[in-house]
């Protein structure tokens, strides 16, 4: 009996003890993503100039009213989908690639790890910066254009011409991505047991069969986790427009937080800022779950 | 057990929130509760060269010397590129966490003062303490008739060109040296410059693609000399100004530049000095970078009019002090700066950061004794004669992204297509009058 008692407290004094420990994390979320989500919601019913805090005016629903006849809006959200709907894609199949390479064994195979690694350690800023100039139009300047010149064919406005300029920000992004999603691939990779693959070969499959049937299956797991968090980033394309294009030429890198911040600090229109975040937020939110009823569809 | 849960989950937000609201309700630490005196004051400024740093912590200590109740202190804001530095005064409005000085650049001036960001200066500085500053320092910072802030250097651009390279294409170079005020160079000879010395290796011109303020700043002066500023002189509206059959003319002739092959889109830094075109629009601020690292022969003459009118423009406008809402001592900040803006402060800040003086005064000081002949005393001459301010309107930051964005787009196309098209160019052009219209009338209209 007392024994019994014993063991209930001792467990409620864990509980109590968990809760402590979480209680941190949690404030700090609290602090610092519900309640400004809750602004953001607040305020998307007002107007606002961000420069008069102090002046505001509620105005309904009338920030979402022109956001759904503003084409500057649907232009960034059809610009956010179409490098989410390429960018994760490639960039996860580029990082399997990697992680299947850098996970077989030989000498150096560390110095290849670390080398397509490289470019996530470095700030997203500084790598916008240098891709720019690579991209440069002037073949004197971009080196991408002195080898395309120099190999007989035409410079490229890579960044300055709407057709090429978000596809070029594609490319980019998913070579500085692939790093990080190829670390997760290669811990995935180095968890499914060698005895599987001899199985395998012992039974007669080929490489492609042995890919196929054993990695594939036995990354399940990790495939899924690595295509939503480069969905959600992918979503959130902010740096690149920012320090490159300035969403432009001609909206065509205009994403949707980077019109979120124009329209906010630029523009100082901060309620029809909020009230676009908020849409975001449930844009997200709902691709999220879409593609989570997907992956677990396939179980 | 669930009563546990919701009880911590409260006391999160509400912690929290009182995070939150006390950092709202912040005050500056300047108030004097304790009989204790002394003044603390803050001032804001971007962040600039090794020498403009230094004056300023030599000036500082100067005067926290011989005022020990008024002490000052600096912050160097980065300004990085196009709107980085008005973003941090943004979100200071927001958390009410303003400095009590800060610098704003020319054209936001109006901005702030409407918005009531800041507090007009007009009790610190005279009619007759204006009369040393020049005309476009003093007509940028005014906004309703009262001055909101205060400057000690000026801007301008003008026409550059690389001698050796213009005499190897055949250009007369000494005709351009000899260019007087009231016989600039017009656009066509401009052109036909560009024209001339395009070629493999070398573009013909250049024009400043910062996508951000120094687009519409740079390029402003073509405007008004074709017919047509961008908003009415009382700020209130661009339409039937930046869409005018004359602005559309100007842009037209800009987006040939680019469609001709004339002029880079997206020109490498410091295109001019590294060789790479022939001539330049640029700012007044080039003469020291170029004086000091160029290793051809240059030159520099006055801003191109349009051919039609053949009316003189120039810009101007640069950063000047403002005093904050949030200042709790205005008093003691208006003196701190009238000290900040005598004649000897301004003349050596000005030499400091290698731009012209906004006082008169200033050029007859030592540190300014280089901007008596030579291409200096060509921007000063401009500043005093042709230089208009821009327009002084609470939507012009609205404006600046807006029409830096249009003409990002209209030279990409003539970049893309290599022809120009005017439609697309009006097109474009409304569109920023349509965006200054309804930012115009939404907070500002009576």
């Amino acid at each position: 009996m007392t024994k019994a008692s014993n063991l209930s407290a001792r467990k409620r004094n864990e509980r109590i003890a968990a809760y402590v420990f979480v209680i941190p994390a949690v404030v700090l979320l609290v602090a610092f993503l519900v309640v400004p989500m809750i602004y953001t919601v607040y305020y998307s019913v007002f107007q606002y100039q961000i420069m008069r805090p102090d002046d505001i005016k509620f105005i309904g629903l009338q920030n979402y009213v022109k956001l759904i006849g503003d084409s500057d809006f649907w232009q960034a959200l059809k610009n956010t989908v179409y490098f989410t709907v390429i960018v994760v894609p490639c960039q996860c199949v580029l990082a399997l690639a990697l992680a299947m390479l850098v996970s077989q064994k030989f000498r150096g195979v560390a110095i290849f790890r670390t080398m397509y690694f490289s470019p996530q350690l470095t700030s997203m800023v500084v790598i916008s910066i240098l891709w720019t100039v690579l991209y440069n139009s002037n073949p004197n300047t971009g080196l991408i254009n002195s080898l395309l010149t120099n190999l007989g064919f035409n410079s490229i406005n890579f960044l300055s011409n709407e057709k090429t300029a978000m596809n070029s920000i594609i490319f980019m992004s998913a070579w500085q991505g692939a790093g990080y999603q190829m670390m997760i691939f290669l811990a995935g990779l180095q968890g499914i047991p060698g005895e599987q693959y001899e199985a395998a070969s012992v039974d007669g499959a080929t490489k492609f069969q042995q890919f196929l049937y054993v990695t594939i299956p036995g990354l399940q797991g990790t495939i899924k986790y690595v295509i939503m968090i480069t969905m959600i980033q992918a979503m959130k394309l902010f740096t690149q427009p920012y320090v490159m294009t300035q969403g432009g030429p001609k909206n065509s890198t205009k994403t949707l937080v980077y019109y979120i911040y124009t329209q906010g600090f630029q523009n100082g229109n901060f309620g029809y800022a909020c009230a676009v975040a908020a849409v975001f937020f449930i844009i997200v939110v709902t691709m999220s779950l879409a593609m989570k009823r997907v992956t677990s569809a396939t179980d | 057990m669930k009563k546990l849960i919701a009880l911590v989950l409260a006391l999160a937000m509400a912690l929290s929130l009182v995070a939150c609201s006390s950092s709202s309700s912040t005050t500056t630490d300047s108030s004097a509760a304790n009989g204790d005196e002394v003044i603390y004051l803050t001032i804001w400024s971007p962040t600039d060269e090794a020498a403009v740093e230094a004056w300023w912590v030599e000036k500082l200590d100067e005067w926290n010397a011989a005022n020990p109740n008024i002490q000052v202190s600096r912050e160097a804001i980065d300004r990085s590129d196009s709107y980085a530095y008005d973003n941090k005064i943004a979100t200071a409005v927001t958390s009410n966490d303003l400095p009590d000085i800060f610098y704003v650049d020319g054209p936001q001036v109006a901005y702030y003062a409407a918005n009531g960001v800041t507090v007009p200066l007009d009790d610190y500085f005279t009619a007759e303490d204006l009369e040393d500053f020049l005309d476009s320092a003093v007509e940028q910072n005014t906004y309703d008739g009262q001055l909101y802030a205060i400057g000690a250097t000026e801007s301008s651009v003008a026409f550059f060109y690389n001698k050796d390279y213009l005499t190897e294409c055949g250009v007369d170079v000494d005709d351009l040296d000899s260019r007087t005020i009231d016989n600039p160079i017009t656009w066509s000879e401009m052109l036909e410059i560009a024209e001339k010395c395009t070629t493999d290796s070398y573009v013909g011109t250049h024009i400043i693609m910062d996508h951000g303020e120094g687009l519409p700043y740079a390029l402003e002066p073509l405007y008004v000399s074709e017919g047509m500023d961008y908003i009415s002189d009382d700020g209130t509206t661009a339409e039937g100004y930046v869409n005018s059959s004359e602005a559309v003319t100007t842009t037209a002739w800009l987006a040939s530049l680019i469609a001709n092959g004339y002029a880079n889109i997206d020109p490498i830094d410091d295109e001019f000095l590294n060789g790479a075109c022939a001539t330049m629009l640029g700012g007044s601020w080039e003469v020291a970078t170029l004086e000091e690292s160029a290793d051809f022969e240059w030159g520099v003459t006055y801003y191109p009019v349009s051919d039609d009118t053949g009316t003189a423009v120039s810009p101007c406008g640069d950063w000047a002090a403002a005093i904050s809402k949030n200042c709790e001592n205005v008093d003691a900040a208006g003196e701190f700066l009238q000290w900040l803006m005598n004649t000897e402060n301004v003349a050596t800040y000005a030499a400091a950061i290698a731009k012209p003086a906004t006082r008169i005064s200033a050029y007859d000081e030592e540190a300014m004794a280089d901007y008596q002949e030579g291409a200096r005393a060509l921007f000063v001459e401009q500043l005093q004669t042709t230089a208009s301010a821009r327009p002084r309107s609470p939507s012009y930051s609205n404006f600046s992204s807006d029409y830096a964005e249009a003409m990002t787009n209209i030279f990409s196309d003539a970049a893309s297509t290599g022809t120009v098209d005017e439609e697309y160019i009006q097109s474009e052009l409304d569109r920023v009058s349509e965006n200054f219209t309804e930012n115009y009338n939404t907070y500002y209209a009576e």
